[in-house]
């Protein structure tokens, strides 16, 4: 086992931003941390990357137990490195940045030049070598960490939402770059996202986090709300946008609820009165995903719905087309 | 206006023919500036490192502590090393009252404030991040410590040379410990002070002008590089 954490604890002042009970992350695999913003991920992948150190609880780190003392952390920070969501390059040449961890692990100066072309090469940035690092656009800079991030030869990357400022074309590269490190240099590699859709492209493995814990099931759609009582004493969740949705919730009072994108289903506008938790909305995104298709419908808030080939085939949806929107009592769950 | 035309251009000639005495209370001044400015450093910003980065009680209090002696009057400087440094004092025993390192000392406390603050300022500037990615690199805390230092080096930089500009022009602390001894402790502003006592305007004019050179070197200086800071 590459990573075990059992009752793991970490708060900034009264606010507790990690709570695990026991999460183990597997050697050789690409594992996708998902959860919204918030949810701890950051905090995890600096606890992981022993640069923050928690408040309570055990790690193992290559089945050893982690000792938080200054040299122990030093010696484990030679195997796991981060690459943050907005990487920082020192103000130097590309090929300093990339050469910086190699001279600092005293490798000689011609060996150290291979390896820095080499690295600049699998990420696609041989041409900016001597280029200063502070004038690269985003996309590049997050190819430059991930080279410099290689040179440390690590048996972990983590990588703090590697996609999230980038454009289409790095986004695609960046992914490209991350599967090659994991197949071919058998580099563990730990990730962050939002995006569901990367998490399940990408990852051998997606962990869900939600407020500081491990989620069991997939949270998506997750909006604020606030429970009233109609005039017929029905339960209704208020969201930000007007929207009501009917529930079986106990709770009263401002909360946050999760729509299963499973449980949504999609049909098309008819003369019939629509049943309850029925909204009209536009069909604004599709995409196919593992023999599945997901849709984006805007119904005042964009929901995320998942809806087997076959049934996409029988409505024959297409993009700018008005739909219904049902979303059933059991698939929203109020936190 | 005749006096002061002829006044500068004997001053000018004096620069031109490199004037013996003209030259030796420059490289009086440089030396004792130079070597000054050089100790504050080697103390200054570590020290504005170390306060910049760590957190302890009373922080603030030696910040605002550090920004007030930015203000030290030189002859307040003078007076408190002189207390030390005359023959009653408490290292009296030392024979450093009127000699070149007792203008170092006196400089030195002077100047110290000036590196450090500004070494503070440059140090806070830079992102915590820096630290972190140099940490995840595999840095120990010095690699670390360099990284940041070069990060802020522009800042640092210009802090030095602020302290060098400083220590060049004061008169107070160089008159009351260097005694302005011919060729020994008389550096350019004590030079320039004594020749204007006796009325005679060619020298002092000359080294003013000297002065004004190295200042506006200085200045050319910190342009540049806060220029390049910015690139």
């Amino acid at each position: 086992m590459l990573y075990e954490l059992k009752n793991l604890k970490k708060a900034y002042g009264q606010r507790t931003v990690l709570d695990l009970d026991r999460l183990c992350l597997e050697e050789n695999k690409i594992l996708a941390l998902l959860g919204p913003n918030g949810a701890g991920k950051t905090t995890l992948l600096e606890i992981l990357a022993f640069l923050d150190r928690p408040n309570t609880g055990a790690i193992w780190f290559d089945s050893k137990r982690v000792n938080f003392t200054l040299g122990n952390l030093m010696t484990l920070r030679k195997e796991v490195v981060l690459v943050q969501q907005q990487p920082i390059l020192f103000s130097t040449t590309v090929f300093k940045n990339v050469e910086f961890p190699l001279k600092i692990r005293n490798i000689p100066k011609a060996k150290r030049g291979r390896i820095v072309e080499d690295l600049l090469s699998l990420v696609g940035m041989e041409m900016f070598r001597d280029a200063i690092a502070h004038k690269l656009s985003g996309g590049e800079t997050q190819r430059v960490a991930i080279a410099r991030a290689l040179a440390c030869s690590p048996k972990v990357i983590l990588m703090d939402e590697p996609t999230a400022s980038v454009d289409v074309e790095n986004q695609i590269t960046i992914e490209r770059i991350i599967r090659e490190i994991n197949r071919e240099k058998r580099i563990s590699v730990i990730f962050t996202t939002h995006n569901l859709i990367q998490a399940s492209r990408l990852a051998d493995e997606t962990v869900f986090l939600y407020e500081g814990r491990v989620a069991q099931s997939i949270y998506e759609n997750i909006f604020s709300g606030q429970i009233e009582v109609d005039e017929k004493g029905d339960k209704f969740c208020l969201l930000q946008n007007g929207l009501k949705l009917h529930t079986h919730s106990q709770k009263v009072g401002s909360t946050r609820i999760s729509i299963d994108p499973n449980t949504l289903r999609i049909s098309k506008p008819t003369d019939d009165l629509p049943e309850r938790n029925t909204f009209k909305g536009a069909l604004i995104q599709l995409s196919s995903e593992q023999g599945r298709i997901r849709a984006l419908v805007d119904v005042g808030i964009p929901l995320s719905v998942l809806i087997p080939k076959e049934e996409f085939e029988d409505l024959q949806l297409s993009v700018d087309q008005t739909v219904y929107l049902t979303c059933p009592e059991e698939g929203v769950e109020v936190f | 206006m005749d006096f002061l035309v002829d006044s500068f251009l004997s001053a000018l000639w004096l620069i031109w023919s490199r004037d013996a005495e003209l030259l030796l209370v420059i490289q009086v001044s440089l030396k004792v500036g130079g070597t000054s400015t050089l100790i504050a450093s080697g103390v200054g910003i570590p020290a504005g490192f170390f306060i910049a980065f760590r957190t302890f009680t009373g922080k603030r209090l030696l910040i605002t502590v550090l920004n007030t002696l930015l203000a030290l009057p030189t002859v307040v400087v003078g007076l408190f090393v002189y207390a030390f440094l005359a023959r009653r004092g408490v290292f009296g025993s030392f024979d450093l009252l009127y000699t070149q390192k007792a203008i170092i000392i006196g400089q030195v406390i002077l100047i110290i404030p000036i590196v450090t603050t500004f070494t503070i300022s440059a140090i806070s500037r830079i992102d915590d991040s820096y630290r972190k990615t140099a940490l995840t690199l595999g840095a120990n805390i010095l690699q670390t410590a360099w990284v940041i230092i070069q990060e802020a080096r522009f800042g640092i930089m210009a802090s030095v040379i602020l302290a060098f500009g400083r220590v060049i022009a004061e008169v107070g602390i160089s008159m009351m410990l260097g005694g302005n001894a011919k060729g020994f402790t008389r550096t350019m502003t004590t030079a320039m002070a004594l020749e204007y006592d006796k009325g005679e305007f060619v020298l002092s004019i000359a080294l003013g002008l000297v002065l004004l050179m190295i200042s506006f070197g200085v200045n050319v200086c910190l342009n540049i590089i806060q220029g390049r800071a910015r690139v």
